[in-house]
């Protein structure tokens, strides 16, 4: 089966939950996000986006206790599993081949 | 310090929103640390949980708007598809809920609607009845004893008829009004828009005559005038002062002109007579708090004790209540409860059509449908699809129907009897336009979710194996049996509805009036009260008669105090001379007194059966003379002569003038068609003349074309005499039975439209089936089946649906028939004649819907239909 195809914003997800490597969970990974990507991301969006992933079989999790920061509401670890990790091998892999000799051609068109 | 909270309506909302559990818990969570590590932003945590509960629904139930949007598609597409189906759909419905939305309107004008007055349910209409128990108008002592002792009422108010000649404003104009108390419009919860209402000081004797106009006479007759308060009115020759003038759109039981306080009459002495009952009837506003039965029966002990107190001239009475509202539209609620119910019928059986042709296509589909499902399309979901395609056919017929009930509103309106209450409120309002919606939507859902059931329930593989056209199964070809042989059974009863109001209008059409209105034109005069010593009564009346007599096309004139249809305008009792007086009061007769000119019989073509009819000899001072009609002369003298008795009107204790019978007229429908005969006794009108009369001509031409010449004839003898009601007299006896005629009308165009729907849904019944068995027909036929031996199989199914239904039908009828009861003349609602036809012309009907497409068939040439698949 060949990996599954990732939109730009899952994509993003994942690595920020690769990233943060047993530490992401929500608040982590948002905040990850806009520091990185640079973007706002609305926590509605955020949620729906690991449903998708883990509906895909990209993304799983364990639920771990909550902290005094939160009242005691438990937290949601997330890891990104072997498909994701495919997943994201493989969108790498097309945008390495998409750049494919045309680094040192945007360098020139930027010189000039 | 404690840690920030986030706004607690948010945190409710995120609670109430998301799925209950662990997952609701952590997102909480999450937002919640956010919050706190960005310093409590308020505005913040509103827009992320605004955004999650958002957004995780939509991802969710991501499809439910997905879905319908394709649903809406795909029916659009559906439906386009087949425009001919679409359209027979949408018209069924419009034809449904336009329909019954516009005779909705109707009833809800007329009998839902509050009256326009303040708390109409707080009134109450009071009238008194005589020992035998007829509702008679109030005494006016009896009035004044109840205002007097009665706790129950805020208010009692009294009021009576009074027509007025208004003369000196150019030309001279009849005025309907009625003469009241001081706290009538108080009763009523009304007070003038101008000026003021009437005080006590107005109903004192001998106080000077003050009058509140309508809305619409100050508009007519003042031109809206602000001057017009303090004004004078000559009305009938007595000056009234305009004191107000009322607001628009006031009404009491129908538009009055005019209102008048009783002070000019208080004193008199006719008002005074217990005994005498002067056409009054009370209105009591309810004290708060205080039931209607209460009322009555506080009215009811307060009667008992007149009765007590003043044995001789209120014998034998009591009170009769009656809230207001039902007794202004009590005569035409029957008639308006049955046009609804018909109505209610029609609307089911297009719902049942629709749904049966959708089944129809249901069932052709359902190939598409099992395929579908076996590609994982879920049962709900083609429900939902089969939904939302029948709201959108139903939608479509709800708007065409709205379009359809404005049309058919006017034309109701129109047709409506004249003198229907409270028509001109009947509009196509925002009740009627809910009902329209309602009505749709009930269609949409009844009609939708038969073939969504069927749809859901469809069992994949089996359908997808079977060939296409067998694919319809037996199952849903019995559902759609059973819905046409409903629908034929509902078809059954408006068609027997219809024929019942068709034999009633027979029946009314064919009875022997006693006289005859063609070629009559005829008009309501009052004589001036300048003119109204008796001399001068009978001179103008001759004068009139004498110039009526020589305009050209006119064959003869009379006049009477009464005519026939509209009934006695007086009732007296009266006695034999050469009778024993009984001990009983209520046993003396009464018989209806007509004042009437030697012609009057000759006009309407009344035939004197015995004696003779009356001549300028019986004039005044001549002997008295009285012509009495032949149930009268059979009652009081059976087997005797009747010509040479003596009789007399009034009491008699008080015995004389005696007048002598010269004459018999033959037995005429003097109260109405419907009505029987009463006794009468007709009276020279010189020897007992009356202010008004009825002024009539027989014409050998149109009598409408006389009506000008008839206005001028009389104005020349009195210009201050109006013509009320001047038209043919042929309309006075059309008008009178214009209900029936409106039911009769109504059932009629239902009962045609029912049956269509109906033979249509058979054709279609047996159409299908005739395709489902073209395979077989042409084995049939191919082992050498006759022509007619097909024909006759095809046709069996449908004809056992319709008879299964007829039968079903005549139970339903003669159960529902019964409500028509009030409308039927000389018919019974269990009419044997009646429901035989009616279920011959269903059958016939019903019978060649079948034929047409089995004969069809059996036209098919073999090799086509066995090729068929």
């Amino acid at each position: 089966m060949p990996p599954a195809y990732l939109g730009e914003f899952e994509q993003q997800v994942l690595l920020v939950v690769f990233r943060l490597d047993g530490e992401a969970y929500g608040p982590a990974i948002g905040t990850e996000l806009e520091r990185r990507a640079g973007r706002r991301v609305s926590r509605g969006a955020l949620y729906t986006t690991f449903d998708r992933l883990e509906d895909k079989g990209l993304l799983r999790w364990r639920t771990v206790p909550g902290t005094d920061a939160r009242d005691g509401l438990p937290r949601r670890l997330y890891t990104v599993t072997a498909p994701g990790l495919a997943a994201l091998r493989a969108a790498r892999e097309v945008v390495r081949n998409l750049w494919d000799g045309l680094d040192s051609r945007l360098r020139k068109e930027s010189g000039r | 310090m404690s840690a920030p909270r986030p706004p607690r309506p948010a945190e409710r909302l995120l609670r109430a929103l998301l799925p209950r559990g662990r997952e609701a818990d952590i997102i909480r969570g999450d937002l919640l640390e956010e919050f706190r590590r960005r310093g409590g932003d308020r505005g913040w945590y509103w827009r992320e949980a605004v955004s999650t509960v958002v957004q995780r629904h939509r991802y969710r139930h991501m499809l439910t708007l997905d879905h319908l949007r394709h649903d809406l598609r795909c029916a659009w597409r559906t439906t386009t598809r087949k425009p001919g189906f679409t359209a027979l759909v949408v018209l069924t419905l419009a034809l449904g809920v336009g329909a019954s939305t516009a005779i909705f309107s109707i009833v809800n004008g007329v009998l839902l609607r509050p009256l326009p007055l303040r708390d109409p349910d707080r009134l109450l209409w009071i009238n008194e009845a005589n020992r035998r128990g007829d509702t008679i108008s109030v005494s006016w002592m009896n009035y004044v004893d109840w205002r007097a002792r009665a706790r129950t009422f805020d208010t009692l108010a009294a009021s009576r008829p009074a027509t007025f000649t208004l003369s000196g404003a150019g030309q001279a104009r009849r005025l309907e009004g009625r003469t009241v108390t001081s706290n009538f419009l108080t009763a009523l919860g009304t007070q003038p828009a101008i000026g003021r209402g009437f005080s006590e000081a107005d109903e004192r004797p001998g106080a000077a005559g003050v009058a509140v106009i309508s809305h619409e006479l100050w508009q007519r007759q003042f031109n809206g005038d602000p001057e017009v308060l303090g004004r004078t009115l000559m009305l009938s020759a007595n000056p009234y002062t305009v004191v107000g003038v009322l607001p628009a759109g006031f009404r009491y039981l129908r538009p009055y002109d005019l209102f008048v306080a009783l002070g000019p009459i208080a004193g008199a002495e006719w008002l005074l007579d217990r005994g005498n009952h002067q056409g009054f009837v009370v209105i009591g506003r309810l004290r708060n708090g205080i039931s209607a039965d209460a009322a009555s029966s506080e009215l009811r002990q307060i009667e008992q004790d007149l009765v007590r107190e003043y044995m001789a001239s209120a014998s034998g009475l009591s009170v009769v209540t009656e809230p207001l509202a039902s007794r202004l539209v009590k005569p035409i609620k029957d008639t308006l409860l049955v046009l609804f119910g018909a109505v209610g019928i029609l609307l089911l059986i297009a719902c049942l059509n629709v749904a049966g042709l959708l089944l129809a296509r249901g069932a052709a589909r359902q190939h598409e449908f099992a395929v579908r499902a076996a590609l994982g399309g879920g049962r709900l979901r083609l429900a939902t699809q089969l939904l939302v395609e029948s709201t959108l056919l139903s939608t479509a017929g709800g708007a065409l129907g709205v379009l359809l009930a404005s049309v058919l509103l006017r034309a109701l309106v129109a047709a409506a009897p004249a003198g229907t209450p409270r028509l001109d409120e009947v509009s196509l309002d925002t009740a009627a336009l809910a009902f329209a919606a309602l009505a749709a939507t009930a269609c949409g859902l009844l009609f939708g979710l038969m073939p969504a059931f069927q749809a859901s329930s469809a069992g994949g593989q089996q359908v997808i194996v079977r060939t296409r056209t067998a694919g319809a199964s037996a199952g849903s070809h019995r559902l759609r049996s059973v819905l046409l042989a409903v629908e034929v059974a509902l078809a059954l009863v408006l068609l027997a509805g219809a024929g019942l109001m068709v034999r009633t209008l027979g029946r009314l059409t064919s009875v022997d009036l006693g006289f005859s209105t063609d070629h009559v034109i005829s008009a309501r005069l009052q004589i001036p009260e300048a003119a109204r010593d008796e001399a001068r009564r009978v001179a103008t009346l001759d004068a009139i008669l004498s110039k009526v007599q020589s305009i050209p096309g006119v064959v003869s004139a009379g006049a009477g105090y009464s005519i026939p249809i509209e009934g006695s305008n007086w009732n007296s009792i009266f006695w034999p001379q050469d009778r024993p007086v009984p001990s009983r009061r209520d046993a003396i007769p009464s018989a209806a007194m007509i004042p009437v000119t030697p012609s009057y019989f000759e006009v309407i073509r009344a035939r004197i059966v015995k004696g003779r009819a009356f001549s300028a000899a019986d004039r005044a001072g001549a002997p008295r003379v009285v012509i009495v009609n032949e149930t009268l002369a059979g009652r009081m003298w059976p087997g005797q002569d009747p010509i040479g008795k003596r009789l007399e009107q009034g009491w008699p204790e008080t015995p004389g003038p005696w007048r002598d019978v010269v004459g018999v007229v033959a037995d005429m429908k003097f109260e109405g068609i419907t009505e029987g005969i009463t006794m009468q006794v007709y009276l020279p009108f010189a020897q007992e003349t009356t202010a008004d009369f009825t002024l009539m001509a027989r014409t050998a031409v149109d009598p409408a074309s006389i009506a000008p010449a008839m206005r001028d004839a009389v104005g020349s003898v009195n210009r201050d005499m109006p013509l009320a009601g001047l038209g043919p007299m042929d309309v006075v006896l059309t008008d009178s039975i214009a209900r029936p005629r409106m039911a009769r009308l109504v059932l009629g165009v239902f009962a045609f439209v029912a049956l269509m729907l109906a033979s249509i849904g058979l054709f279609g019944l047996v159409a299908h089936a005739v395709t489902e068995r073209r395979h077989e027909v042409g084995v049939r036929m191919a082992l050498g089946a006759t022509r007619a031996a097909i024909v006759r199989t095809l046709v069996a199914g449908g004809v056992a649906t319709a008879v299964l239904g007829a039968a079903a039908g005549v139970g339903l009828a003669a159960v529902l028939t019964a409500s028509l009861r009030g409308l039927l003349f000389g018919v019974e609602p269990f009419d044997p004649l009646t429901f035989g036809a009616v279920v011959a012309v269903l059958l016939g009907v019903a019978t060649l819907a079948c034929a047409i497409p089995a004969y069809r068939a059996s036209r098919t040439g073999i090799t086509t239909a066995l090729r068929a698949d």
